[in-house]
């Protein structure tokens, strides 16, 4: 196996311990701090999958993200800071009145494995907040609503609204939660709807690689 | 016509019900024993676990707060130094009118029912927030089992005082285990660090009197059923569509009941039908059968969060009752 397929495994089985020093070893080896990040992120993406299939669960999924986040951290200095390497920025959080928090940071954690910059603006996040956000950073490609509770649905779909009434363009809406479909999601003018955190990485790339 | 309590035992035993047991009408929950304190709408408390509640306007009910300046355990190898089990000693005051309830109820007719929430595995989340309560099953795994044990044993001094006062028949037990589509936990990790714990102490409730019980939880679960049925479990609340409850009732009929298949979230809002409800309830009934059943609202306790909707199911339960008894 070689030293990239390492970090890839490693960062696939949650072996936080072991990840630093692998991209280390990986950096030492040759191989350029782009194509290492590339592997860690195309290891959380089988992590997406896994969990989207039921192979795996919560725990796992965090903990991989960890020894992702841990490898990113050795990896850091030596990438250019270029901004062609990001997916661009997503803006995330639960709408306004609803306090849970799991989701969405599941979420997060997915889409920034995926290469997105992100934009964590909490819970219970009233519209404006989500368009100053958008209006106040630079490089939103994505907006992602969350909401578990059936009575946080008109909130979601105000936030939506308010968002797609905006002057601007280039960036998307994702919603996502428990009482969430994609019916309602196509019903209040989401761009896409996802079922769960892993999918929710894979839609987001493909938002943005279709816009 | 048989009493609530035997028709729910014959439910429970694949005997001759002779109707639907109807939602949580067997159980006379005494909610008015103290356990732990908690907000009322509109209000954020500190509960005696050092958790923070809050239970913002227009909201279905309260919710832990786990922003930095929040969180009851910030480093589980510390737990110790951070966290005080609350005390399970209350007044013949506080007492008072739990017990009058209690003594009010024809337990021929009903289990007296006490309720504990919140339960083990929710509480290591309570405490520490969801991403370092999962985490730390991974990177803590030792300072997690004692926390857990500290956890049971805490459980175990109160169900001494509640059954010394109570002397219940039945305990209602809240602890949600997935989410609508998933367990939290895979069921070997489950196993690993929950199941022993609350053997232990659904053997303690069990051995000091307690006949049957409900453990609560409005999720998926059906991999952890194998686990409930050992933990001693007799009745699963919550039982979401989700799980394919007539094939679990085919599987583990006998070992374990299952109560719920209406789920409270499509049902349970502002603009609630009942027309809708009933067709609901239908589809549980004859989907789900006589045995190992009762139909119910998944929401925990013998209430819709929307005024009307429990009573409409209850109707609608009746309902099915006449045509399929």
């Amino acid at each position: 196996m070689s030293k990239i397929e390492e970090v890839r495994t490693n960062v696939e089985n949650g072996k936080t311990k072991l990840v630093p020093g692998l991209v280390q070893d990986a950096l030492d080896d040759g191989n350029s701090a782009m194509d290492i990040l590339q592997a860690m992120v195309d290891g959380m993406g089988v992590v997406g999958d896994r969990f989207s299939t039921g192979e795996i669960f919560v725990p796992e999924m965090l903990i991989a993200a960890k020894a992702m986040s841990k490898g990113v951290d050795v990896l850091k200095p030596h990438l250019s800071g270029d901004a062609s390497a990001s997916l661009g920025t997503c803006v995330i959080g639960t709408v306004q009145g609803d306090l849970h928090d799991i989701g969405k940071n599941l979420v997060a954690m997915m889409v920034e494995s995926a290469g997105f910059e992100m934009i964590d603006l909490g819970v219970d996040v009233p519209p404006a907040k989500f368009i100053e956000a958008v209006k106040e950073n630079t490089g939103v490609k994505l907006v992602a609503c969350s909401g578990l509770l059936s009575t946080t649905m008109p909130a979601m779909k105000v936030t939506v609204a308010a968002l797609k009434a905006l002057d601007m363009t280039g960036f998307k809406v994702l919603v996502g939660g428990a009482p969430i479909t994609q019916e309602f999601a196509t019903e209040i003018g989401a761009d896409a709807y996802a079922p769960d955190a892993g999918s929710a990485a894979v839609v987001a790339k493909e938002l943005v690689a279709a816009a | 016509m048989l009493t609530k309590r035997q028709n729910l035992m014959e439910t429970i035993k694949g005997g001759n019900p002779d109707r639907f047991v109807n939602q949580y009408e067997f159980l006379e929950i005494i909610l008015e024993a103290p356990l732990r304190s908690r907000p009322s709408l509109g209000e954020t408390i500190t509960n005696e676990w050092g958790v923070t509640m809050a239970w913002p306007e227009g909201q279905l009910g309260p919710f832990p707060v786990h922003d930095e300046k929040h969180l009851a355990i910030k480093d589980v190898t510390k737990w110790r130094e951070k966290i005080q089990c609350p005390s399970v000693e209350f007044s013949d005051e506080r007492w008072a009118p739990a017990i009058e309830h209690a003594n009010s109820v024809d337990r021929q007719d009903q289990f007296v029912t006490v309720f504990f929430a919140s339960g083990t595995f929710e509480m290591t989340h309570f405490l520490m927030g969801m991403e370092d309560a999962m985490m730390n099953l991974y990177e803590e795994p030792d300072h997690m089992h004692d926390l857990i044990d500290f956890l049971t044993d805490y459980e175990m001094r109160y169900a001494e005082q509640i059954i010394e006062r109570i002397k219940p028949d039945a305990l209602f037990h809240h602890d949600d285990w997935g989410s609508q589509t998933a367990s939290l936990l895979s069921p070997q990790m489950f196993r690993e660090f929950f199941l022993e714990p609350y053997k232990k102490v659904y053997s303690f409730w069990k051995d000091s009197g307690v006949e049957l019980i409900v453990h609560h939880s409005d999720s998926y679960a059906a991999n952890l059923v194998p686990s409930m049925i050992e933990m001693g479990i007799d009745i699963w609340q919550g039982v979401m569509t989700t799980n394919n409850t007539p094939e679990l009732i085919k599987e583990y009929g006998p070992q374990i009941s299952f109560m719920g298949e209406i789920d409270s979230g499509p049902l349970d809002h502002q603009d609630w039908d009942a027309k809708v409800i009933a067709e609901h309830v239908e589809k549980a009934c004859t989907t789900c059968g006589k045995h190992y059943f009762v139909p119910c609202l998944t929401q925990g306790l013998n209430f819709s969060s929307f005024p009307g909707v429990y009573d409409a199911a209850t109707k609608a339960i009746d309902e099915m009752s006449k045509k399929m008894f």
